[in-house]
């Protein structure tokens, strides 16, 4: 029987084009309406070096990365044994190795025991023969993956002709040709792939986009006007994409000297009036917290996008990881009241950040976004349908409000009226200082308790409106997963894979990850026997964090954790949970690290 | 910066605000104030369409004796907060204030940038050469050898001219100025505001309770002015009156007429905008359906 879902990867050197492979194979799904989630992975080097490029085609809707590799393309092995570790290829992998370096050396062990398909495939040969160079040997892949997996074959002729119509007339035809021989070749081949073969109904066109650019196109779509930031890997895409957009949106960019600078510029901005945004990494959220504080105290709605990255230090730039929980949680000094949300996939990005500014501007203060490089550098086909979301504004102050104006009035929602510069009764100064209710510094003990107190109550309506969190799987379960960002997809996955065998397995993911909503996950608990805390984090924070709040079930609560560096995959999941079900007692950790 | 051309409708004493300054009696930094209150009633600022940020330090508390928008910061980070105001509200009135610490040291980056970037507002640094509200140590400005409370032997650090750093990184408006001289201070801070671009003035104001009561005079008797000749539009002319230790030359030392950050901008959305103005999210998912 045919598939209806096929991962593949494609391994090579920088100028192997292996990138442009998986770009056109995700747009040409995208184009079909087929599902697709695409990842890339490097090497460190600025240029060249070994890139990997990993694409996964479905005909239902998909979460998470293919864990394993059904189809592999080897222009090198060289390169693939650079990614060791991290790749991991499917029992029955099809293998098209370059011909002209068709063994892999001994010690790559693909895991597979002698199983899977190894086919030969002149690519080089075939694109100098058919294209005049060998730069096309890529086109020549994508007409053997397109002959042999039923990828749509008219959808790749026409986006092979587009990606090389903008060069010369010649370079299109040059690539046609490659993938024609491409084609020809697949057709030529004496293995029987017919089981291996994609089948799907070709559907409406889907969108195909990044985690980043979700939550460029969220801040937009929320009114922001300002945005601030310094390229740091993996958020640079956010900036990049606002530097073309904003300004056709009527707002501006500025890229600061440091991340210092990014979100100074967005308090001011936003403290002027006009909804502003900052987007970072771990390091740049380090020299963030500063100003974390002042927008807590100054109360001034601030948007930042922490993009996460393996850490600490500079860390591990390119791949994703869970460990920046803390930092966003309790960064900065003093009794800093924040709103924290997370994103499990490219179209939470964009909701989480609309609601980042709906958040941030009703109550006054700073709302992180925690994505990962997972969730934000991946490509994600998504239907334009759900990128709707309501979109609130800052609440003008009445005139009743103005007449003797107190900028920080101590209101029974802690939310006080907000003037912007050109009120004329509405002028105010602001302060890091703890402040009166005029905004007058003032360091009383009394008045320091009060506006502690303010600022904090702000919280209770957050969590009462905004409490999002996604439940997968039956209401009375077995295991019961709790876990939550790019961790959300795999376990979305493993769930659904686990019900259909008929498991009783469950999850929990919250979108709001503070203020959590713990009556939510009270009533989650109640109904799961075993409890498992997944999480790509070295020190389990997120369990910890849980811990602070909730008395977890004794004996009946399990942690899976592990440092970042490659995301979770559904296997695991399968894996943790089938030992959780296994054993008698549970494995909940010593508190060690 | 917006004037309003016809009768006075503000006063000096109109931006003055009702709180009372921590300042230490004889400090330098109420003659910088009281420039500032009349240099506004000059341009007849409104208020309410004014903005006065500061970083952290004794003069940074000034936007609080400032009756218009006022925004205490953080240490050294007042021309970030300054930029997200002047560029997402050209239409403001944007003065940022503080100190020689505040400004140059823990902000020193900024400082360069926001010359670098032609940022269109007024930088009023007073620069006392100490570090004040922590009571006593050395500051950037603070002259090698000199003795403070973190160098007991002596400042083993050279110091550095802020007007030579604004000049060297693109400022457009550099002045000095003497709180001791509020007259001629006052006409500075004007000029200042009105310039369009980014304009810094860095204002000597003494501190008398770390640098000694008798500073005052000490600068009095090195206090000059710049003669009528001077090319202010040469930057090489401008220098050489940086870097001074037995003079304190006052004046407007360079003014040129470079676009600013905020235009800049502008011609960046006028770009955007002929590539076709985005009205709904709409317009930007039709970036991301594919193209074939």
């Amino acid at each position: 029987m045919p598939t209806k879902d096929l991962t593949i990867a494609m391994v090579g050197s920088g100028g192997d084009g292996v990138v442009t492979m998986g770009d056109l194979i995700a747009q040409v799904a995208a184009r079909e309406g087929l599902h697709a989630i695409k990842t890339e992975a490097y090497g460190p080097q600025i240029r060249g070096g070994e890139a990997s490029c990993t694409v996964r085609v479905a005909a239902t809707e998909i979460f998470a990365q293919g864990d394993e590799v059904d189809v592999l393309v080897v222009f090198r092995w060289a390169d693939f044994a650079r990614f060791r570790g991290e790749i991991s290829v499917a029992r029955d992998v099809v293998i098209l190795v370059e011909a002209e370096d068709a063994t892999p050396p001994e010690d790559i062990d693909l895991g597979i025991e002698g199983r899977g398909l190894s086919i030969p495939v002149p690519f080089t040969a075939l694109a100098r023969e058919a294209a005049g160079t060998t730069a096309s040997k890529n086109v020549v892949a994508l007409g053997v993956l397109s002959g042999l997996f039923g990828l749509p074959e008219d959808g790749l002729r026409r986006a092979v002709a587009h990606r090389f119509g903008r060069k010369k007339e010649s370079v299109r035809e040059a690539n046609t040709k490659a993938f024609e021989a491409g084609v020809a070749l697949a057709k030529s081949l004496p293995q029987d792939l017919a089981v291996r073969r994609l089948e799907y109904v070709p559907a409406e066109p889907l969108l195909l986009m990044s985690g980043n650019e979700a939550c460029a196109v969220g801040a937009l779509h929320a009114g922001c006007r300002f945005f601030a930031g310094y390229p740091i890997t993996p958020s640079s895409e956010v900036l990049h994409f606002l530097s073309e957009w904003m300004p056709r949106a009527g707002g501006s960019v500025i890229q600061t000297e440091d991340e210092l600078s990014a979100i100074g510029a967005v308090i001011g901005a936003s403290f002027a009036g006009v909804k502003s945004m900052t987007a970072t990494s771990g390091p740049g959220l380090s020299l963030m917290t500063e100003m974390l504080g002042l927008s807590s105290m100054a109360e001034v709605p601030t948007v930042i996008v922490d993009v996460q990255r393996g850490g600490p230090s500079t860390g591990n730039p390119t791949k994703g990881e869970q460990s920046d929980l803390f930092q966003c949680l309790y960064g900065t000094h003093g009794d800093a009241p924040r709103v924290v949300l997370a994103c499990s996939d490219v179209e939470e990005c964009f909701h989480a950040t609309v609601d980042a500014f709906n958040i941030a501007e009703e109550f006054q203060l700073p709302v992180l976004v925690l994505s990962d490089q997972s969730v934000g550098q991946r490509k994600q086909t998504l239907s334009a349908s759900k990128l709707e979301h309501i979109v609130r504004d800052r609440a003008k102050p009445t005139e009743a409000e103005l007449a003797g104006y107190e900028r920080y009035r101590d209101t029974p929602s802690g939310v006080s009226p907000m003037s912007v510069p050109g009120t004329k009764n509405g002028m105010y100064q602001t302060n890091g200082l703890e402040h009166d209710e005029f905004g007058s510094p003032n360091s009383l003990y009394l008045t320091h308790e009060k506006m502690n107190a303010k600022r904090y109550r702000k919280l209770w309506p957050i969590r009462d409106r905004y409490h999002g969190f996604s439940h997968y799987g039956p209401e009375s379960a077995d295991v019961g997963i709790v876990c939550w960002g790019s961790s959300g997809g795999a376990v979305r996955e493993a769930v659904a894979a686990a019900n259909a065998r008929g498991e009783k397995v469950s999850a929990f993911v919250p979108h709001v990850i503070y203020p959590f909503p713990k009556r939510d996950f009270e009533l989650f608990l109640a109904g799961v026997r075993e409890l498992l805390v997944i999480e790509l984090s070295y020190t389990a924070q997120f369990y910890k964090y849980l811990r602070t709040f909730l008395t977890l079930p004794e004996g009946r609560t399990n942690v899976f954790k592990r440092s970042g560096g490659k995301d979770l995959t559904a296997t695991e999941v399968t894996r943790e949970v089938r030992r959780v079900r296994s054993i008698a007692s549970s494995n909940e950790m010593e508190v060690m690290v | 910066m917006s004037t309003l051309a016809e009768l006075p409708t503000f006063q000096a004493s109109d931006y003055k605000s009702d709180l009372k300054p921590v300042w230490c009696a004889g400090c330098g930094d109420f003659g910088a104030l009281a420039a500032l209150h009349r240099a506004m009633a000059k341009l007849q600022l409104e208020p309410w369409n004014t903005v006065v940020l500061s970083g952290i330090g004794c003069s940074s508390r000034l936007p609080g004796y400032v009756e218009t928008f006022g925004f205490n910061g953080v240490h050294g980070r007042a021309l970030t907060l300054a930029m997200g105001v002047k560029a997402s509200r050209p239409g403001l009135n944007v003065i940022a204030v503080g100190g020689d610490g505040d400004g140059i040291a823990i902000g020193g980056n900024h400082f360069l940038h926001a010359a670098r970037r032609n940022l269109d507002i007024a930088y009023f640094l007073m620069d006392n050469e100490i570090y004040g509200l922590t009571k006593g140590q050395a500051a950037p400005t603070t002259p090698a050898g000199d003795k403070t409370k973190s160098t007991f032997w002596g400042n083993p650090e050279p110091s550095v001219d802020p007007c030579e750093l604004a000049i060297s990184f693109g400022a457009t408006w550099v002045g000095r100025g003497f709180s001791g001289d509020p007259k001629t201070l006052t006409e500075l801070m004007t000029q200042a505001m009105e310039h369009r671009g980014f304009a810094f003035l860095n204002v000597m104001s003494p501190c008398v309770t770390w640098r000694g009561d008798d500073q005052f005079k000490i600068l009095k008797a090195k206090l000059k002015f710049l003669p009528p000749d001077h090319d202010r539009k040469s930057r090489a002319a401008a220098l050489a009156y940086t870097r001074e230790t037995d003079l304190l030359t006052t004046g407007v030392l360079y003014e040129v007429r470079e676009p600013t950050l905020v235009e800049r901008i502008e011609e960046v959305r006028a770009k955007g905008m002929k590539a076709g103005p985005v009205t709904s999210t709409a317009d930007v998912l039709r970036a991301f359906a594919p193209a074939f």
